[in-house]
């Protein structure tokens, strides 16, 4: 009897000690007043995609920039500061649903910006929509972001779409390597699943039978031998690689420690960066690397061409600021600082009301211009859900002499029909 | 003596029953009392104290240490992320189909490992909870791979709550009700077994006992309460993929019994609010303490105070009781005598 009275006292201690937090609920939306405004994503800052750890810092140090007045228009936007709240969810999409909650339930954020994976932004899309939370510029070029808009309308993607990319690379192959045997090295979800659709849709349907072999592997595989046995084995020539860029790194260790080079490598820009390859080039030489092909939208911060560039003057003067110590010429903060960019935009945009619902029709009603960390001539452009691909046109580059060189003309990939 | 026992028990069900309805009572009230995330988080511990009651029924009753709850709780929730998501069952009745499965698994998993004992036993187990979530990685077919599967996230049925408040209650309702059910197995005869068959097995077999079939049962109701768990983890979350149910949970789960106390259900109460603040809590001080900290609590609980937060609770009782008789022995008894002698 007496453990039960303690029991039951024990629970009126506690309901006594809980009452008082007792929390008014307003009406407006949460995590906007009229001198802030809140917002927040999930990063891998550790785990097998923690080289992208920076992006989220770069994003901070342009919201700093435009809170103190960056940009011109007063502080911060519409006179709300913007507070950027980002949690590490290691590239784990059962850490990205928890943390999210998290972020929404408790931070009360008002918007998801930027959280970055595919199956990870996947994992939290159904409960951002059924909460009517946007789930803002994801960061991930899946094609589904901006395909599925009118199921998911609280879901905009921001970079060029994967297929998109890589259909690109299947119209180059099929232009001008014909009888080129084709292999996909690829991650095994989604983001990896794209670039094989894709392809085969650059290919085209007489060519479509070029795609000899694919193999995948799981973001936590720590070695990707086999896969690259497995597709030398097929008599791959033409390789492309689809992989974050941990994984794409050990691939190209691994082709020189097998002594295998295809004859052409076109590996998907969110890892073929002058921030990333360096790193390959030293583990694999550089014989191993050059003549990779992928392309580009934002400007490379190690391209000397950009020198005296405005954009990249800027984007340096940031750094310096409000990153000191960090290291510019990793292109993952300029990154961050194009999508930041974009999100100041939208806000603006969004207008003095600001609401969940003013913020989605403004992403998704954009005509911009004017991203100076953007390669020049880039549009950022939607138009509701009959067209949801922020940005959608890109550049091919090569790989030679320890840096990037562009080839061809910036041209237009937004999907059209789908 | 016959009715005798029957008040006695009827007695401590109710007891039981209320001890449960001041939970509920806390329950009911708590997830008013602060914002919708803490909700979600009261949800999770419900969820914990099912789990870990399925796991002290095998490790504190039976005395079989497993280190594969979590492993059962991965079958749980993917029985009911499949049924949901390729049968479009609706989540709430994959709740009772996910325990039953599981239990099967569980009894199946039983007839082979429990010939093992002591540490085989808990390798074997620990092997399970290694290969379970590289399974459920490889077959993506139903699983969804690393990727993982989303689940839709359940509404309220009572307007005025939201879908926390709601996946509270209905966790915590659940878990009352297994609560009890757990008291009332262990309280007779199979309770009897299983304290016999981990105190003195030779004994046991002796009094005509089988302890495979005993083991086995055990293992099986453990592993069940583990299903409902997984399964309400999987609706409450609203995803799951391998990593919701990596090695370290079925660690975490066990030092949550041990914290809470082996051997008493009360005690698994606290377990839970262990399992769900401690991680978060340490985490907040550095990024590598939680396992630095699990480590020290328990090394701190089994010097101090083997038997857990149960037996700190029944010792601080013991003692307010040593402190309080004399007084009130003391007034009951001369009141009668002072009474006497006025007369």
């Amino acid at each position: 009897m007496r453990r039960f009275l303690f029991a039951l006292g024990t629970a009126v201690a506690s309901l006594v000690v809980a009452l008082p937090g007792a929390l008014a609920s307003g009406h407006a939306d949460p995590g906007v007043t009229s001198k802030l405004v809140s917002i927040g994503g999930t990063f891998p800052l550790s785990g097998p995609a923690s080289s992208y750890a920076p992006i989220p810092a770069g994003m901070k140090a342009y919201f700093s920039y435009v809170n103190a007045g960056g940009g011109g228009k007063g502080r911060g936007v519409n006179g709300r500061q913007i507070s950027f709240t980002y949690l590490d969810d290691g590239y784990n999409p059962a850490q990205t649903v928890a943390l999210t909650r998290q972020l929404v339930e408790s931070n009360h954020v008002f918007a998801i910006v930027g959280s970055l994976g595919t199956s990870q932004n996947e994992a939290i899309q159904q409960y951002l929509n059924q909460q009517k939370v946007p789930q803002l510029y994801v960061s991930t070029g899946a094609t589904e972001w901006g395909a599925n808009n009118k199921q998911y309308p609280w879901t905009v993607g921001w970079q060029p779409d994967y297929q998109s990319e890589s259909a690109v690379y299947g119209r180059y192959i099929a232009a001008n390597m014909a009888g080129a045997k084709v292999g996909v090295l690829y991650q095994n979800d989604a983001f990896g699943k794209d670039y094989i659709a894709g392809l085969e849709v650059g290919l085209g349907a007489s060519h479509k039978s070029q795609i000899v072999a694919t193999r995948s592997s799981e973001p936590t595989d720590t070695s990707v031998t086999n896969q690259l046995l497995d597709l030398r084995r097929a008599g791959v020539d033409t390789l492309m690689i689809a992989e974050l860029p941990g994984q794409t790194i050990t691939a190209y260790a691994t082709m020189a420690k097998i002594g295998w080079k295809p004859t052409n490598i076109f590996t998907t820009n969110v890892s073929a960066t002058s921030t990333f390859l360096p790193t390959a080039v030293r583990l694999a030489g550089a014989a191993a690397v050059d003549g990779t092909i992928t392309t580009e939208y934002q400007k490379d911060p190690n391209d000397p061409k950009w020198a005296n560039d405005a954009g990249m003057k800027l984007y340096r003067a940031i750094m310096a600021k409000y990153l000191p110590g960090a290291d510019p010429s990793n292109g993952n903060y300029a990154y961050g600082m194009a999508k930041a960019y974009t999100v100041v935009q939208a806000l603006r945009a969004a207008g003095k009301n600001l609401t969940r619902e003013s913020l989605m029709n403004a992403a998704l009603h954009m005509n911009d211009k004017s991203n100076p960390f953007l390669l020049p001539g880039m549009v950022t452009k939607t138009n509701g859900s009959k067209d949801a691909f922020p940005i959608s046109q890109q550049i091919l580059a090569r790989w030679q002499n320890g840096g990037f060189t562009t080839f061809g003309s910036l041209f237009d990939t937004r999907p059209k029909g789908l | 003596v016959r009715s005798r026992v029957n008040s006695e028990f009827v007695g401590e069900l109710l007891m039981r029953c209320a001890l449960m309805l001041a939970v509920g009572l806390t329950v009911v009230f708590l997830p008013r009392a602060f914002d919708d995330y803490f909700n979600y988080r009261l949800a999770l511990v419900g969820i914990y104290f099912i789990s870990i009651v399925g796991l002290n029924v095998v490790t504190g009753y039976n005395g079989q240490l497993t280190l594969g709850h979590g492993a059962f709780m991965a079958f749980g929730a993917y029985a009911t992320t499949v049924l949901t998501t390729e049968y479009g069952v609706s989540v709430y009745w994959t709740i009772p189909v996910a325990g039953l499965v599981t239990g099967v698994f569980g009894l199946l998993f039983g007839f082979p490992a429990l010939r093992l004992s002591g540490v085989y036993l808990a390798l074997a187990t620990f092997g399970l909870a290694v290969s379970v979530p590289l399974v459920a990685k490889r077959a993506s077919g139903w699983t969804g791979g690393s990727a993982g599967k989303v689940l839709p996230l359940p509404q309220s049925p009572i307007g005025s709550l939201s879908t926390n408040q709601w996946l509270s209650y209905l966790t915590w309702a659940i878990g009352a009700c297994l609560y009890v059910a757990a008291w009332i197995v262990l309280r007779g005869r199979f309770g009897r077994a299983f304290r016999a068959v981990r105190d003195a097995p030779i004994a046991a077999v002796a009094a005509g006992l089988s302890l495979a079939r005993i083991k086995t049962l055990a293992f099986a109701i453990s592993a069940a309460y583990a299903g409902v768990a997984g399964a309400l983890l999987a609706i409450a979350i609203a995803f799951v993929n391998p990593d919701t149910f990596p090695v370290s949970l079925s660690i975490l789960l066990l030092t949550g019994a041990v914290v809470g106390g082996l051997g008493s259900l009360e005690g698994m109460l606290f377990g839970a609010v262990f399992i769900q603040f401690v991680p978060k809590w340490s985490e907040s001080i550095n990024n590598h303490a939680p396992t630095v900290m699990y480590g020290l609590i328990l090394l701190g609980v089994l010097l101090v105070a083997p038997g857990g937060a149960a037996q700190v609770v029944s010792r601080l009782i013991v003692r307010l009781k040593q402190t309080f008789r004399p007084l009130y022995s003391r007034t009951s008894r001369s009141s009668p005598a002072t009474q006497r002698s006025e007369t």
